[in-house]
């Protein structure tokens, strides 16, 4: 966690450039997250959200580019695919990594994703959903201060997405990461989200602040008035506008 | 052919019939498994065999009874001279199995993990596997002599590139997105080829050891049938000079043997080790 200019905040980008070959990615891009502050980043498809995301996490070495990264140490990554390993048993999925031993912590984390009982299941044993919720225990196991999320629910179902969404809420409730949610749903950036950015020819665009109170609904005419707003900006008209 | 023979059974309460008529039904498939049905095509054999000797239609000479070939196997196992050659031949195939394995694997990862590594050993490994092993021997024994160390020595070469080639291969098939995720988890080089690379390159280490086991068999009976003062092949050799076909007969089962108890073993080990393999597709 870096402290400037009197704020704390928990990432911190500066100008930062990314290129594939020819193309620029992102082009002087700045961003702040605050600590605990829920971030979801939308952008069009091929828009650099991931390469934003990538980039915060560490995960770009095959590409130029430059700028200033502040991160903790203590960052955790949420694929779209659950990304576990088939040869570990769940539990050991969870704490993979871990110094010393944390198969308690991990138990206690899978109760968490409601996985309870669960420890010794292959990860192909298990639905989709709950290889997603798999990922999660191990994305908090390790506490992070910042927990970067790649359209984690892209590949679910819609039934299960909703019921992923409510986890997620209330895990961030509890354990209070930074979190920066890539997706293509606007909906779903309304309703989890503390604030909104958009990605916008390599910078963020428009930067706004959701501040309905919870639990947030679709018929909510606010909720409704950010979501028109933001297909706006991402170049969809659907519905009225307020 | 039945369903020409009988016409459809009727149900006499007057039911429909579906279910038999079903039943009557021609399937595409080869259909139910015989019980115990891959044995029947070795017992045939050797009902023919013992027939064709009882009647002495089979000469001796050409290929001796099956009691006999049962009675010599007793009379070499009483006298020492079997076990003895067993010995002899297990230790050369499991040291040069072990010692082949050994080396195959340690190159395998050397050129797996590091592009130096795989620089120096993966392109010296193609071209002496374009280079049969067995090819080696005239050079080995300028080398090496005709002893017990040329042998294990060749039966290595072998076994070495084979599982080289089919770790090697599963070894730089490890899928990328695992190599993120251990950079994201934070785990260090040990850590990472203990939890992602062995694991992930164990399917085809297991082919590479199954292929090894029956080229070191293959290794072994001829180096054994060319230049040996003992062992299964010496004895088998020896049986060929004197015209002693019951031997030679021993000595084959004894060769079936050490191949099929090595398969099964092996495969035991896998279905142990890649358990989580047989959960996929549910």
């Amino acid at each position: 966690m870096a402290s400037h200019d009197g704020r704390v905040t928990a990432v911190r980008v500066r100008d930062l450039v990314r290129r594939f070959g020819e193309r620029t990615v992102l082009d002087g891009l700045d961003l702040d997250i605050a600590p605990g502050e829920f971030v979801a980043l939308l952008g069009r498809s091929g828009s650099g959200k991931s390469t934003l995301l990538r980039a915060i996490a560490g995960l770009d070495y095959d590409v130029t580019g430059s700028g200033d990264l502040r991160v903790p140490r203590e960052i955790s990554v949420a694929f779209q695919d659950s990304r576990l390993l088939p040869w570990l048993r769940v539990l050991d999925n969870v704490v993979l990594g871990i110094p010393g031993d944390a198969r308690e912590r991990g138990r206690r984390a899978l109760a968490e994703v409601g996985l309870a009982g669960r420890e010794r299941a292959w990860p192909n044993q298990l639905s989709g959903g709950e290889q997603q919720r798999v990922a999660l225990a191990r994305c908090l196991v390790r506490e992070p201060a910042v927990l970067l999320a790649d359209e984690p629910f892209g590949s679910l179902d819609a039934l299960t997405r909703i019921k992923m969404h409510d986890l997620l809420r209330e895990l961030c409730a509890r354990h209070r990461p930074a979190v920066l949610l890539v997706t293509h749903d606007v909906d779903e950036a309304v309703e989890l989200a503390d604030r909104i950015v958009l990605l916008e020819e390599g910078r963020i665009g428009l930067d706004v602040p959701i501040d309905l109170p919870a639990p947030r609904s679709h018929r909510d005419p606010l909720f409704q008035s950010h979501r028109d707003r933001l297909l706006l900006a991402l170049g969809i008209t659907e519905g009225a506008t307020p | 052919m039945t369903h020409t023979l009988a016409p459809p059974a009727r149900s006499t309460l007057g039911t429909p019939v579906v279910a038999t008529t079903a039943a009557r039904k021609r399937r595409l498939g080869p259909g139910r498994p015989i019980p115990y049905g891959r044995a029947l095509g070795p017992l045939l054999v050797i009902a023919v065999w013992s027939t064709a000797s009882a009647t002495g239609w089979l000469d001796p000479r050409i290929l001796s009874a099956p009691w006999t070939v049962v009675a010599t196997g007793v009379e070499l196992v009483d006298n020492g001279k079997l076990p003895d050659s067993v010995l002899t031949s297990l230790r050369r195939a499991g040291l040069g199995f072990l010692f082949g394995g050994v080396i195959g694997t340690a190159l395998a990862i050397a050129a797996g993990l590091s592009r130096v590594g795989e620089s120096l050993i993966d392109g010296t490994v193609q071209v002496k596997r374009a280079i049969p092993s067995l090819g080696l021997i005239p050079l080995l024994i300028l080398w090496l002599g005709i002893g017990e160390g040329f042998k294990v020595v060749v039966i290595a070469i072998g076994v070495a590139v084979t599982i080289y080639i089919q770790t090697h291969a599963s070894l730089t098939g490890i899928d990328n997105r695992y190599v993120e995720l251990a950079e994201v988890v934070g785990l260090n080089r040990w850590q990472f080829v203990r939890k992602v690379v062995f694991p992930g390159a164990l399917p085809g280490f297991f082919v590479g050891l199954r292929l090894g086991v029956t080229g070191s068999w293959l290794f072994l009976i001829v180096l054994e049938q060319i230049n040996a003062t003992s062992g299964i092949g010496y004895l088998m050799f020896q049986a060929q000079n004197y015209g002693q076909s019951d031997v030679i007969v021993v000595g084959l089962v004894v060769y079936g043997l050490f191949g099929f108890v090595s398969d099964a073993l092996l495969r035991l080990a896998e279905r142990r080790v890649l358990a989580w393999r047989r959960t996929m597709g549910g």
